[in-house]
C-alpha cells in the first residue's frame, strides 16, 4: 500500500482528495503548513507528496527544496500545485526539484491520473 | 545615496587642457612674478575706467612724448640757425676789418706817393678811400657786441684824426712844405696808421675767438639735440612695450581667470568665486559670471533635490509595485482555493464518485460546473489584464506549430459550435513553417476571438484562417455575425468595452476578453484590427512575426 502526503491549509481542498483517494488503496497522510509537511515527510517516508505552492510557515516551494535537498526526502516525488498567479511559477517549482506540477483550479481526475503515473498503485 | 556622491560622480569630464606656455609666455610670467610690473598691472586694473579710456590714455601718453621730442628738436634747429646767423656776422666783421686794414695800407701807400710825387692827382687819391671807410665802418658797427663796439670806436677816433693829419699833410705838399709834410707824416701819420693797424688786429682776434666760441656752441647743440632725440625714442619704445605689458596683461588676466574659472564650473565645481582687481568692463564681466556661476549651483542643488526626490519617489512606487504584484499572487491563490473546491466536488459528483447521481440532478450540477468554469475564464481574464498592466505578463516563447494552435482552438470550441448549429471551419497552409512565440498566449488569442465569433453568430459560418506574409504569420477570424460599426472599430478593443450595451445583455460576457488579446497580441511585437460590416459580419486579424524576437516580449 503506497502512502501519499498532501500538504494543503484550506480543509476542503483536502477533503477532495481525500474523497478522490478514498476509493483507491493508496493511504493519505495530511499536513497543514509547510514545516508540518516537511516534518511528516521526513517521519512517515510517504512514496509520493503533493504540495500546495502557498502555505503558512514555510511556502510551498520552500518546503519542496527542503525535501529535495535532504538525502532521505530525495527520492520521493513531489507535484506541485501552483496557482498562475505570476509568470515563471512553473519555472520556480521545477528548481526547486518538484517531479511535476499541476495549475489550480485542476481537475480532480487529472491530479488522480498523475498520482498514478509517479506512484503506481500496487 | 547622498547628492553629494551624486554631485561627485557628475564630474567626470576634463576642463579643455590649457596651452602649453611659449617663450614670451614664461618671459610674461617672470615678469608678472617678480618685477614691479605684476604691482603695476595690478594698480592699472584697479583703476576705475574703461577698457576703451585706459588705452586711450597710454596713446595719448605716447603721443605726449613724441610731441615733446619734436618740440625739442625744433628749439635745437632754431639754436643753430641762430648760432649760424651770428657766425655769419662775426665773418662779415671780419671781412670789414680786414677791408679797413687793406683800405688803410692803400692811404698810406697813396700818402708816401704823394710825399715823393707831390701832384694834384696823387694828393687826391689819398681822399678816395676815405668814403669806403665810412661804409665799412657803419658796417662793421652793426650786429658788433657791446666789447668790439669800443674796439670800433676807438679805430673809428683814431681814422678821424688819420684823416685830419692826412689833410694837413695835403696841404703842407701843396703849399710845397714837402718837409714839414714828411715829418708829419713820420710823427703822426705812421704812428696813427700803426694804432690802427694794432686796433684792427685786436678787433680781429676777438671776433675770431667769438667765431670759435660759436662753432663749438653749434657743435655742442647738434650733439645735445642727437642725445634728446635717441633718449627720446628709446624711451617713447620703452613706454609703448610697458605701458602695451602692462595694459594688455591687465586684461589678459581676468579673461585668464574667467576662462579657468568656467572650466571649473562646466565640469560641474561650483562653490567658489573669480576675484579679479579690475574695475572696468573686465570687473563687470566677473561679477556677472559670479552672478551666473551662483544661479547655476542653486539650479544644479534644485536639480539634486528634485533626483533625490524623484529616486525616494521612485524608489516608493517600486515597493508600490512590488506590493501590487504581491497582492496579485496572494489574490490569485485566494480565488483559485475555493474555485478548486467547487470544481473538484462538481467534478466528482458527475463522475460518479459519490455514486449514481439521480436524473433531476444531473442537469443543476453541471450547472454548477459550467458556471464554475465561466467564473473561473473571468477571474483568469481579470488577472491577466492585472499582470499586464502591471507589467509582470511575460511570454515563454518556445517553437510551435500553427496547426496545433488551429486544432487546439478548434477541439476546445467544436461543442459550441454543434450546439448553437454552426460551421466551424479552418484552413492552415500545409507548407506553415516552424514558429517561435509563447503557443499558449497565442492560443489564448485564438480562442478569444473564435469564441466571440460563435458568441455573435447565429447562423452561418465561423472560419479561422492563416496565412504567412512575409516575416509576419496572419490569423483571420471572420464570421457571418452582427457585425461592428466602423466607429466601433477601435472601441470594442479597450476593456470592458462591446460594440453596445445591449449586446451583452444578449450574448454576455465582460468585454474583457479583446483587450487583454489586444495586449498579448502586442507583447508578441504584433497587431490586430478588424474589418466588419454591420449585419454581414467581422473578420479579426491577428498578425504576429513567424520568430517573435525575446526583447519583444521583455
Amino acid at each position: 500500500m503506497k502512502t501519499i502526503l498532501y500538504v494543503e491549509d484550506n480543509e476542503f481542498n483536502r477533503k477532495i482528495v481525500r474523497h478522490l483517494l478514498a476509493r483507491t488503496t493508496y493511504r493519505l497522510i495530511e499536513a497543514m503548513d509547510g514545516e508540518a509537511g516537511v516534518a511528516t515527510a521526513r517521519e512517515a517516508r510517504p512514496d509520493l507528496v503533493i504540495m500546495d505552492i502557498q502555505l503558512p510557515k514555510l511556502s510551498g516551494l520552500e518546503a519542496t527544496r527542503q525535501l529535495a535537498a535532504a538525502p532521505e526526502t530525495r527520492s520521493i516525488p513531489i507535484i506541485v500545485i501552483t496557482s498562475f498567479a505570476l509568470a515563471g511559477d512553473e519555472q520556480k517549482a521545477k528548481e526547486a526539484g518538484a517531479a511535476a506540477y499541476l495549475a489550480k483550479p485542476y481537475s480532480p481526475r487529472e491530479l488522480l491520473g498523475m498520482i498514478r503515473e509517479l506512484a503506481p498503485e500496487s | 545615496m547622498s547628492p553629494h556622491h551624486i554631485e561627485s560622480r557628475a564630474v567626470s569630464r576634463d576642463p579643455a587642457p590649457a596651452p602649453t606656455p611659449g617663450q614670451g609666455e614664461r618671459i610674461a610670467r617672470l615678469l608678472l612674478a617678480y618685477s614691479p610690473l605684476g604691482a603695476l598691472v595690478r594698480r592699472v586694473a584697479r583703476i576705475r575706467a574703461s577698457v576703451h579710456g585706459k588705452l586711450l590714455g597710454a596713446f595719448l601718453l605716447i603721443a605726449v612724448l613724441l610731441i615733446a621730442m619734436g618740440a625739442m628738436s625744433l628749439q635745437s634747429i632754431a639754436s643753430v640757425a641762430r648760432q649760424s646767423r651770428l657766425l655769419d656776422q662775426a665773418r662779415e666783421r671780419v671781412d670789414a676789418s680786414r677791408q679797413i686794414e687793406h683800405a688803410l695800407g692803400l692811404q698810406m701807400n697813396f700818402t708816401r706817393n704823394a710825399l715823393l710825387l707831390k701832384d694834384d692827382a696823387t694828393i687826391e687819391s689819398m681822399f678816395r678811400e676815405n668814403n669806403r671807410f665810412q661804409d665799412t665802418f657803419n658796417r662793421l658797427e652793426l650786429g658788433a657786441p657791446p666789447a668790439q663796439r669800443e674796439t670800433i670806436q676807438q679805430i673809428r677816433a683814431a681814422q678821424d684824426r688819420v684823416m685830419a693829419t692826412v689833410a694837413r699833410i695835403a696841404s703842407l705838399i701843396r703849399d710845397g712844405k714837402g718837409d714839414e709834410a714828411m715829418e708829419l707824416h713820420l710823427n703822426e701819420g705812421y704812428p696813427l696808421y700803426r694804432e690802427i693797424a694794432t686796433l684792427v688786429t685786436q678787433a680781429v682776434r676777438t671776433e675770431e675767438a667769438g667765431m670759435g666760441q660759436l662753432r663749438e656752441g653749434v657743435e655742442a647743440t647738434y650733439r645735445r639735440a642727437l642725445l634728446l632725440t635717441g633718449g627720446f625714442a628709446v624711451a617713447s619704445v620703452v613706454l609703448a612695450l610697458g605701458l602695451g605689458f602692462v595694459i594688455s596683461w591687465s586684461f589678459i588676466l581676468p579673461v585668464r581667470a574667467a576662462d579657468e574659472f568656467l572650466g571649473r564650473v562646466a565640469t560641474g565645481e561650483f562653490g567658489r568665486s573669480i576675484e579679479v582687481p579690475n574695475r572696468d568692463e573686465f570687473g563687470e564681466l566677473a561679477v556677472r559670471i559670479n552672478h551666473m556661476s551662483g544661479e547655476l549651483h542653486r539650479l544644479y542643488d534644485d536639480q539634486q533635490r528634485a533626483s533625490h526626490q524623484l529616486r525616494v519617489l521612485n524608489a516608493e512606487l517600486e515597493q508600490a509595485s512590488r506590493a501590487k504584484s504581491d497582492f496579485l499572487a496572494s489574490m490569485s491563490h485566494e480565488l483559485r482555493t475555493p474555485m478548486n473546491a467547487i470544481l473538484g466536488f462538481t467534478e466528482m459528483i458527475r463522475d460518479g464518485l459519490y455514486g449514481e447521481i439521480p436524473a433531476e440532478i444531473q442537469e443543476p450540477v453541471t450547472d454548477i460546473h459550467t458556471c464554475g468554469k465561466q467564473l473561473l475564464g473571468l477571474i483568469n481574464n481579470v488577472l491577466d489584464l492585472s499582470k499586464i498592466e502591471a507589467g509582470h505578463m511575460e511570454l515563454a516563447l518556445g517553437e510551435y506549430l500553427v496547426d496545433d494552435v488551429v486544432s487546439t482552438v478548434k477541439l476546445s470550441l467544436r461543442a459550441l459550435a454543434v450546439t448553437k448549429g454552426l460551421d466551424l471551419v479552418t484552413a492552415v497552409p500545409p507548407d506553415a513553417p516552424v514558429c517561435v512565440g509563447d503557443a499558449k498566449r497565442i492560443t489564448q488569442c485564438l480562442m478569444n476571438l473564435a469564441g466571440n465569433a460563435l458568441k455573435f453568430t447565429r447562423e452561418g459560418r465561423v472560419e479561422i484562417r492563416v496565412d504567412v506574409v512575409g516575416e509576419n504569420v496572419v490569423f483571420a477570424v471572420s464570421d457571418t455575425g452582427i457585425g461592428i460599426a466602423p466607429e466601433q472599430a477601435t472601441a470594442i478593443f479597450e476593456e470592458f468595452r462591446q460594440a453596445d450595451v445591449t449586446v451583452s445583455r444578449d450574448f454576455g460576457g465582460t468585454g474583457l476578453g479583446l483587450s487583454i488579446t489586444k495586449k498579448l497580441v502586442e507583447l508578441h511585437g504584433g497587431r490586430i484590427w478588424v474589418e466588419s460590416e454591420p449585419g454581414k459580419g467581422s473578420t479579426f486579424f491577428v498578425e504576429i512575426p513567424v520568430r517573435v524576437a525575446a526583447e519583444a516580449s521583455a
